[in-house]
């Protein structure tokens, strides 16, 4: 039976006992950590499907005439690839996996605020790649990832599929965003005041208000594209009164901030590798925090960047830049604050920290790309070429993805209770490194020399950079390959880590690996802020913590 | 708790890197502003060279930031790994903030956006606020290729748009179908071809040359085949002649440019079907399928025979279909605007018997 202390632990009291059984203990799980790892696993496996889609349009790119696939087929395999990505890949693992497994733990919490409402977001995403998936069946769509109508209209059954399963994971991370958003407010640990959150907490906190208002506005646009397709409800067709740039400016009010959703836990993750293997606070805490929440902020203020050549009227295109410049303000603190992090440190070399020194080149990269795309008459050139190809893999793949390596060799010890093997990371991350700038850097030039994106042919005279682009990307499809041998075999055979292996100082550190079904025996008290090295771990009453007694106590009943 | 911050050296080492990291970020710098942008790909118009121009700063300056980022990554990386020699947790110093060094690195990024905002609206402004002026020139997208339509002559051409060196122009992007965009690498710019808006852009020809015109928006199945057109620059006399044969095969062709005229239309004839696509093609981009009040350029149509609300037209006569027919002759100027004549719009009187019977059907 539920035993509800009043004070002061909250909703952090409510203790009941842990479930039996396969079903309720690992697949209908109300436990974050659980459904932290069910998120990274199906992530992972789409990443899988998602990866096999990316090489056969590699395949198809290696010849200027195509003839691998039709262009139908071609169309609709980078359309899936582009959603997986985005919807099955990296929101689910930045926000659902990362978020769930660590972001409580870090704030001394038992769980989130709503745990029957987390397992409902988690069993969202499954059937909603399923549909994805099954859209081939019927001919899945073709218009990329954006599916800008009216071709979005004319496509065949399964982009009405694709709105739905879309639709779908949508309203589970919506979900999530505002389970995220009340847990940080209501769940932290007695003196966990907001300057002693760890930054990965200051991420999640800026990223669930992004999440829950920006997938709403995307909720209303793929109900209206159903509706359109469907019932020939006239939103978007220009030929019965609708507006097809409607549906540009509703898609594009989600997914900027959608990219900031996928980028800001990221900055996360890389601000507490840095000080772990640094061995010395992150430089400019306050800034780091501040730059997170404006980023958030500002992120709704541009997304008509993306719409410069569609007949936006000329006055609404200024301010877009404007604020879009500005943006590269706070991004710019950020990098900043993280070399200073590195100068003067005792950096010790995990294949973690390579992952995360290397984010810190190929994002900055992809922020520079993306200054360069903020001035019109640049992007009025580049727009709809390779050079928007290029500049979202490096900030997805350069950035989230690179980021996800980092945090996966940082807290797999965690989840599991053994490394990951260094040896394996090492090849992965060398391997990696080379395959994704090989890859991608050429996009940049191909693009303003005349390649435009989404063709399943193209121009002879780019046939050579295509085929070079392909070699490097089977490189890196061979990394991200061994890591997935090296985290499978890691399970069973991986070194044991004990409870704190990089010596780090936030609070999941300070219990066993894998954490206990409560995750703390007592709500333990925050007395500092955790960066500070030099200083004892800054917390109270974890004493019990790595000892073996049953029970976890209500925080209340000392 | 208080913290006492270390006091930071920053050492010869720090110096010596910053000082090549320096030489080499200059060295790129100049290498961008001598960087023969147009021998890579030809400058085709003015706004080509302008746009130039911002590309050169922007990789410069971009360059000169990564060689910075990446260098001090790469220094810091190597100079402050642990060594051999130093216990196993060994702690780095101690440092958690530097007003001062915030303050700049915020602040020096800030003055440069701005300079970077400033030249960019310089250019974009001539690109988008431009006046009409000059040669206007229609090009309109279909799946999968470009027509484009000249003044005074009615035909559509769909090989190659030509246009005369050293004179301005402006060119009014539209679309048949879906959304295409018009991109000619040579010009740098590019505009959405949007059904039911008309997009433009400005600029002058500047150097003579064939160029490709390329479709950058995905427009379904053959999007990759849109870029087999030509975007032609031709010395005045040249293009003059070609101007020349192009109106004179034209107006012997049965699609001569239909005349003004006063004649009674035929109601009888009119097919609604035919007269639907007519609307769809050369209306919707003012006029919406929507009520009066709904509009775009001109009013909202529905209806336009049958609206209690709306007995009159906006001239003022009754909605009748020989008055409707009569403004599709004649256009009309008033409060929204300009609606073209008959000519302009390329209506024969069947087009506007095909048409009124279309709006007779909308209720
Ligand atoms: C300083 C930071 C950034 C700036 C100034 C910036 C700017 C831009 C601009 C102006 C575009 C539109 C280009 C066009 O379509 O013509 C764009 C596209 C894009 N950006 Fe960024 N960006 C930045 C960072 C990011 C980050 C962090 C992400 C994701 C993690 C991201 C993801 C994307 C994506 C996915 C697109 C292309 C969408 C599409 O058309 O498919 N960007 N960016
Ligand atoms: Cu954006």
């Amino acid at each position: 039976m539920a035993v509800t202390a009043s004070q002061p632990g909250g909703i952090a009291d409510h203790i009941h006992p842990e479930p039996q059984g396969f079903i309720r203990k690992y697949v209908f799980s109300i436990d974050h950590k659980i459904i932290g790892i069910q998120y990274i696993v199906t992530s992972f496996v789409f990443m899988v499907l998602g990866g096999l889609l990316a090489e056969l349009i590699r395949i198809q790119l290696m010849n200027a005439n195509g003839g691998f696939m039709t262009p139908d087929t071609y169309n609709e395999v980078y359309t899936i690839h582009g959603s997986t990505m985005v919807w099955l890949v990296i929101v689910p693992m930045v926000t659902g996996g990362f978020g769930n497994f660590v972001f409580p733990l870090q704030i001394g919490a038992r769980d989130v605020a709503f745990p029957w409402l987390n397992m409902v977001s988690f069993w969202m995403f499954p059937p909603a790649g399923l549909l994805l998936y099954a859209s081939f069946l019927v001919g899945a769509p073709v218009a990329g990832w954006t599916e800008y109508p009216p071709v979005s209209l004319q496509g065949g059954p399964g982009t009405s599929m694709w709105c739905a399963a879309i639709f779908l994971v949508g309203v589970g991370t919506t979900l999530t965003g505002i389970n995220f958003l009340v847990t940080a407010l209501k769940m932290r640990a007695p003196g966990m005041t907001f300057t002693r959150m760890p930054l990965f907490v200051w991420a999640q906190f800026a990223t669930a208000p992004l999440v829950m208002i920006a997938t709403t506005a995307l909720a209303a646009a793929l109900a209206a594209l159903f509706m359109e397709r469907q019932f020939g409800v006239p939103f978007y067709d220009p030929t019965k009164g609708g507006s097809p740039l409607l549906w540009q400016h509703m898609f594009w009010f989600y997914s900027h901030p959608a990219v900031y959703i996928m980028i800001l836990p990221v900055f996360g993750i890389i601000s507490e590798v840095f000080p772990t293997f640094a061995r010395k606070p992150i430089f400019g805490y306050k800034m780091i925090a501040f730059s997170s929440i404006s980023i958030a902020l500002l992120g709704f203020m541009v997304w008509a960047h993306h719409m410069f050549t569609s007949g936006l009227a000329p006055f609404l295109q200024l301010p877009f830049m404007i604020m879009t410049m500005v943006i590269a303000i706070p991004t710019g603190i950020k990098v900043f604050s993280w070399l200073a992090t590195l100068w003067g440190g005792k950096i010790q070399y995990t294949t973690a920290m390579l992952f995360a020194i290397a984010f810190i080149a190929t994002f900055t990269l992809g922020g520079i790309s993306g200054v360069f795309l903020a001035a019109i008459p640049f992007d009025l050139w580049a727009h709809g070429t390779y050079f928007i190809v290029a500049h979202i893999h490096y900030v997805l793949v350069g950035g989230s993805l690179t980021g996800i390596f980092a945090g996966m060799f940082y807290w797999y010890p965690k989840m599991t209770g053994r490394f990951m093997n260094e040896t394996l990371g090492r090849w992965t991350f060398w391997l990696f490194v080379i395959g994704l700038n090989g890859t991608f850097v050429p996009m940049h030039w191909l693009g303003l020399m005349g390649m435009p994106r989404r063709v399943a042919e193209y121009d002879p005279q780019f046939q050579t950079i295509n085929r070079v682009e392909s070699l490097f990307s089977f490189v890196m499809t061979f990394a991200i390959l061994l890591f997935f041998i090296n985290a499978l075999w890691s399970i069973r055979h991986g070194k044991r880590a004990g409870h704190n292996p990089w010596h780090a100082r936030t609070l999941e550190w300070q219990i066993p690996s894998p954490p206990p079904y409560y995750n703390f025996k007592h709500i333990p008290t925050v007395l500092a802020n955790p960066y500070a090295f030099d200083e004892p771990v800054p917390y109270a009453g974890l004493e019990d913590e790595l000892t073996d007694s049953p029970v976890p106590i209500p925080a209340g009943a000392h | 708790m208080e913290h006492r911050e270390p006091a930071v050296h920053l050492g010869r080492g720090f110096w010596s890197v910053t000082f090549a990291l320096a030489i080499v970020a200059a060295l790129s710098i100049y290498a961008w502003v001598v960087a023969p942008i147009a021998g890579w790909l030809p400058e085709a118009a003015n706004k080509a060279q302008q746009i130039d121009a911002l590309f050169r700063f922007l990789a410069a300056s971009g360059t000169a930031l990564f060689v910075f980022v990446v260098g001090y990554l790469l220094y810091f990386a190597i100079a402050f790994r642990r060594r051999a020699n130093d216990p196993p947790d060994a702690l780095g110093v101690q440092i958690h903030d530097n007003n001062a060094l915030e303050f700049w690195w915020t602040l020096i990024p800030t003055v440069f956006l701005v300079i970077l905002v400033v030249f960019s609206i310089k250019i974009w402004a001539g690109i988008e606020l431009g006046p009409n002026t000059g040669l206007t020139v229609e090009a309109i997208g279909h799946q999968w290729y470009f027509t484009f339509r000249y003044p005074q002559i009615n035909g559509e051409i769909t090989n190659a748009m030509h246009l005369p060196v050293g004179q301005p122009v402006t060119l009014r992007l539209t679309s048949a179908d879906v959304i295409h965009s018009f991109w000619v690498p040579g010009m740098r710019m590019k505009a959405d071809m949007v059904p039911g808006l008309i997009n433009t852009l400005h600029f002058t020809p500047k150097r003579v040359g064939r160029y490709q015109i390329i479709c950058a928006e995905f427009c379904g199945t053959l999007h990759g085949e849109m870029d087999k057109q030509w975007f032609v620059v031709d010395p005045p006399v040249k293009y003059a002649a070609w101007y020349d044969a192009w109106q004179k095969k034209n107006s012997t062709a049965s699609n001569a440019l239909p005349v003004q005229s006063n004649a009674r239309v035929a109601f009888g004839a009119g097919d609604a079907k035919i007269g639907k696509q007519l609307f769809s093609q050369k209306c919707t981009a003012c006029h919406a399928l929507g009520p009066f009040s709904q509009r775009i350029v001109g009013p909202g149509l529905l209806g336009v025979l049958h609206d209690p609300a709306h007995p009159n037209l906006v001239n003022g006569d009754k909605a009748t279909r020989e008055n409707v027919a009569e403004i599709l002759q004649n256009g009309y100027k008033g409060d929204m605007g300009q609606m073209p004549n008959q000519t302009a719009n390329a209506l024969s009187n069947t087009d506007i018997a095909n048409l009124v019977a279309y709006l007779n059907t909308l209720k």
